[in-house]
């Protein structure tokens, strides 16, 4: 499944989505993969998956330096995603317990990349 | 203008496209609309609205749903959280009613959860029998039967 969870903020969506996924991945054993992106620029879907300490404090963020600028012939410009994302899974995603990986779009915190 | 919600979205277009799709995926939003007016859901195939038993949290609930039909995401559906007793189940029960809004699942209240919470801990690690990890994990299983059409 594809799926988006939103709600006003402190209704509890982030601790339906971890769960959701830690759930599925516990069902998949290993068949596909579950990928939980946190979507909202101030990040806690780690501690809801249990990523804890160091491996919690070393996740980047998605730079926004993915997307790219190109202008098309007609001369309209437009920005587009321009990087592999499977390289961009490997590279920024943090595989957590039951193996679901967790990407982070927003800012992270301890003073890391912004 | 590029921002953060333009490279989710870039990002969500570019797994949807290359058919890397033997994944679950699942997006955890940033609160209210925001992101959904700037077209971050577009590329999901259900979005899963939280309310609470509270009219301003149902209310968003209801934009949300709206504006993510709006935006051509066909699956909307309705996720009740923090129900306490009856007459919460009735309140969110009648305002889904009231609004078109399909509702598929209720995770209670649970004070364990909320403990759990506090100090940082998974809630399916830390409260594996709890109420609400159960009623997730009955979600989880709701959700995918209506990803395979039952």
């Amino acid at each position: 499944m594809r799926i988006a969870i939103a709600g006003k903020g402190g209704t509890g969506k982030t601790t339906i989505a971890g769960t959701l996924a830690r759930v599925l991945a516990r069902r998949e054993r290993g068949g596909r993969e579950v990928l939980a992106i946190d979507a909202d620029t101030n990040p806690n879907l780690a501690s809801v998956l249990g990523i804890a300490g160091d491996q919690a404090r070393d996740i980047v963020g998605m730079p926004r330096t993915l997307m790219e600028r190109r202008t098309s012939e007609d001369g309209t410009t437009k920005t587009v995603f321009a990087a592999d994302p499977e390289t961009v899974l490997r590279e920024y995603g943090v595989v957590g317990p039951d193996g679901v990986r967790l990407m982070v779009m927003g800012r992270v915190g301890h003073g890391g990349a912004g | 203008m590029c921002s953060a919600h333009a490279t989710v979205r870039g990002f969500l277009g570019e797994i949807a496209a290359r058919g890397v799709s033997d994944r679950h995926i699942i997006v955890d939003m940033e609160a209210g609309l925001e992101h959904l007016s700037r077209g971050t859901g577009r590329h999901v195939s259900r979005l899963v609205a939280v309310l609470e038993p509270y009219y301003r949290s149902m209310e968003t609930a209801r934009n949300v749903a709206a504006l993510a039909t709006e935006l051509g995401i066909g699956d909307v559906v309705v996720v009740a959280n923090k129900v306490r007793d009856d007459a919460d189940r009735t309140a969110i029960a009648d305002f889904c009613r009231a609004h078109g809004m399909r509702l598929v699942g209720e995770v209670p209240f649970d004070g364990a959860l909320a403990e759990v919470e506090r100090s940082g801990r998974a809630p399916i690690d830390a409260a594996p029998e709890s109420a609400a990890v159960r009623a997730i994990s009955a979600l989880a299983e709701r959700l995918g039967e209506l990803a395979s059409g039952t």
